[in-house]
């Protein structure tokens, strides 16, 4: 299928469905309510063969250009129906299971994400390593044909939710780098895991830390070889600076449709929108491009760093403005459209934290698209 | 435009840009099919040129040829334009009781052309005119950017013939081609000063090391890229649109790019950035005039948010 027929076909098929697909007023206030719509519309979009488009034949997929869920994942935060967040977590933990898990296990599993059946998360960072993530030091051991996992996880996004997690552990020396990194595809259910989820200061628990004690791992949910964790990793990230920016773009955009509706005139400097508003034509336009690259087969890289510094620097220059035009709201109001104006105005703050640090981005910058050599 | 064709456009435009400037880098623009190419397809040549403008330095006539190309005029040696005046994007003219009054600016080669063709705004309606050059009084202009060789442009009373009535988005779209015009030679000045800071910061040793070890020099160069690859992602997407209100957004991108690519490699290169001995200097004055044609970054800025207050409306996003 073509992005024009998919987009006017789709657009009209939510336009018929957008009652069904709607979440009922105050039901996505918490995290439980949020999750359970995002899986009601995965798995009406996936009936309704949406969610398939896009992805290939064997993992369940009808093919066609990565342009088209693209096109999805814009339609449906366009019209406020998913946590763009959350939604996107699929974009960037199915080609990883596409390209490295084996071909039987990816076949039986991505469905199951496509199709809101399961919650996936993703175990990466760690206490002790957060920007140096070659620095991982939660340990995996061969035991005849398991690998025993011990270790802690941090900041793993909705583990409480999850059925399966991509794990990034350490089963070479601890000296061996990103050399001795090999990736897993664990079940969440395995007995030795605990899960807390982490208080936030925007007040939804999406973080968790993971515990890993003697947790058995069937030795054929490795993803890739044994010491290519490194590799899924590198080929991950770049999936979390495209598609979930692209998604995310589109979300800003509304959110500041939306502050433009209400805010009294008086409250906002011309030049403050003006600005706002060209930022936000940039990095969708960055990101369009990105996205063509992508349906074209270029294999995205250290170029998406750009991206993230762009969403970054935009997203907290839309929720400064909606702290600036609606500071009584954001400060002291306490009814239910003043309370998510404050909870993404703070989770807006963690834009240039969360997917690699800003300073990590222009590390990569410096590094690989400017060629300025090693330092830090 | 086929790549071929492209990459064959782009090399020649360098070359002529690396080796000319003035009337000889108009002369060579012509014999190379410059013009041809804006015909055939304008985002390519308008791109390739005035990038290479931006990082050469060099200097010509092609923006009176961009406007007169956005107003549906072929250029002519004898022909040329009068632009809008430093900082805005109003027409030049202006026809009050019938008296037509030019405040406005050109490149070097308009005095020496027998006509000049200008835009005048009477009443609600535009008009293009042509005027006798030795009607108009012309200041070269030293200022920040002397080698630019701007004139300022001025007339009053000036008699006029040939009107030409334009329709309503007419002048809005060919300043909205001279914008982006504009923009790719932000984007290429940026870029150049982005290489002259990257090269001396690998060159230069400081505490045994070159300064290009430092994160506090290695952030500032990630962030002039991330700023000169907004500016060129803007420039896509507008060209893209078509339509005037993405080519004032891309010029104002562009336009906060340079400023921010000129704060950062000037720091990089420090002192011998501040000596006329390098080129950054150039580079420093030529953007500073940039920003001041086809309207500034501030300017465009607030109308844009002027009008998104009174409207309510985001512009839509351009399709993916």
């Amino acid at each position: 299928m073509e992005l024009d027929g998919f987009r006017s076909s789709l657009d009209d098929w939510l336009a018929q469905n957008l009652d069904e697909l709607t979440p009922v007023v105050g039901t996505v206030d918490t995290l439980d309510g949020q999750m359970a719509q995002l899986a009601k519309v995965k798995r009406l979009t996936y009936a309704a063969g949406w969610m398939r488009w896009g992805w290939p034949p064997r993992v369940g997929g009808l093919g066609g250009s990565t342009l088209l869920r693209a096109y999805l994942g814009e339609a449906l935060t366009f019209r406020d129906l998913v946590e763009p967040g959350f939604y996107s977590m699929t974009e960037v933990l199915a080609p990883t299971m596409i390209d490295y898990a084996p071909p039987a296990l990816a076949a039986e599993m991505v469905p199951r994400l496509l199709r809101g059946d399961e919650t996936w998360c993703q175990g990466f960072s760690e206490p002790g390593t957060g920007s140096n993530l070659a620095a991982l030091s939660c340990r995996a051991a061969r035991d005849g044909d398991v690998w025993r996992v011990t270790g802690q996880k941090v900041w793993t996004s909705l583990a409480q939710y999850a059925d399966r997690c991509v794990l990034l552990t350490r089963t070479g020396t601890p000296e061996s780098a990103h050399q001795g990194i090999t990736a897993l595809f664990v079940d969440m259910d395995s007995p030795g895991i605990d899960v807390r989820p982490i208080e936030t200061m925007h007040g939804a628990p999406e973080f968790s830390e993971v515990f890993f004690d003697d947790v058995a791992v069937p030795l054929d949910r490795t993803l890739g070889q044994e010491g290519q964790g490194w590799s899924v990793a590198m080929d991950l990230l770049p999936f979390e600076r495209s598609t979930a920016l692209w998604h995310r773009a589109t979300y800003l955009h509304r959110r500041l449709q939306g502050l433009l509706e209400i805010v009294p005139a008086d409250r906002l400097d011309p030049v403050a929108v003006g600005e706002v508003t060209q930022l936000l034509y940039a990095l969708r336009s960055r990101s369009r491009a990105t996205q063509h690259r992508l349906a074209a087969g270029d294999r995205l890289g250290p170029e998406t760093s750009v991206d993230k510094v762009l969403l970054a620097t935009v997203e907290q220059a839309v929720f400064d403005l909606v702290a600036d035009g609606l500071g009584p709201e954001v400060t002291v109001g306490d009814d239910r459209e003043s309370d998510r104006w404050r909870r993404e105005f703070l989770y807006s703050r963690a834009a240039t934290i969360y997917g690699g640090t800003a300073e990590i981005q222009r590390n990569i910058i410096a590094r690989r698209l400017l060629d300025l050599g090693s330092g830090r | 435009m086929d790549d071929d064709d492209r990459r064959l456009l782009e090399g020649s435009v360098r070359h002529a840009c690396e080796s000319s400037s003035g009337a000889a880098l108009d002369l060579a623009l012509d014999e190379l099919g410059w013009h041809e190419a804006l015909s055939a397809d304008p985002s390519v040549a308008v791109s390739i040129l005035f990038d290479q403008l931006g990082r050469t330095n060099a200097h010509g006539s092609a923006l009176d040829t961009v406007l007169g190309f956005g107003l549906g005029r072929k250029s002519s040696s004898s022909v040329g334009g009068v632009l809008p005046a430093l900082g805005d994007w109003l027409a030049p003219g202006l026809i009050v009781g019938g008296d037509l009054v030019i405040r406005g600016v050109g490149t070097a080669s308009l005095v020496d052309r027998t006509t000049a063709l200008v835009v005048a705004g009477s009443g609600a309606r535009h008009l293009v005119l042509e005027v006798t050059t030795t009607d108009l009084s012309f200041r070269s202009v030293h200022g920040v950017d002397p080698q630019l060789g701007l004139v300022e442009v001025a007339g009053d009373g000036v008699p006029f013939q040939a009107q030409h009535d334009l329709g309503g988005g007419e002048w809005p779209r060919a300043v909205g081609v001279a914008q982006l015009a504009v923009a790719h030679a932000l984007v290429g000045a940026s870029r150049a000063m982005l290489e002259l800071a990257r090269g001396h910061a690998l060159e230069r040793i400081q505490f045994g090391q070159p300064i290009a070890a430092f994160q506090a020099i290695r952030h500032r160069l990630a962030d002039t890229l991330v700023a000169i690859e907004a500016a060129e992602a803007a420039l896509g997407s507008a060209w893209d649109e078509g339509s005037p209100a993405a080519a004032a957004t891309a010029k104002a991108v562009a336009g906060r790019s340079a400023r921010t690519s000129t704060r950062h490699c000037q720091q990089v290169l420090a002192g011998v950035g501040f000596t006329t001995e390098h080129q950054l200097h150039h580079y420093v004055r030529r953007v500073l005039v940039f920003d001041q044609l086809f309207g500034t970054t501030r300017t465009l800025t607030r109308a844009l948010g002027q009008e998104l207050l009174a409207t309510r409306q985001l512009p839509p996003l351009p399709p993916l």
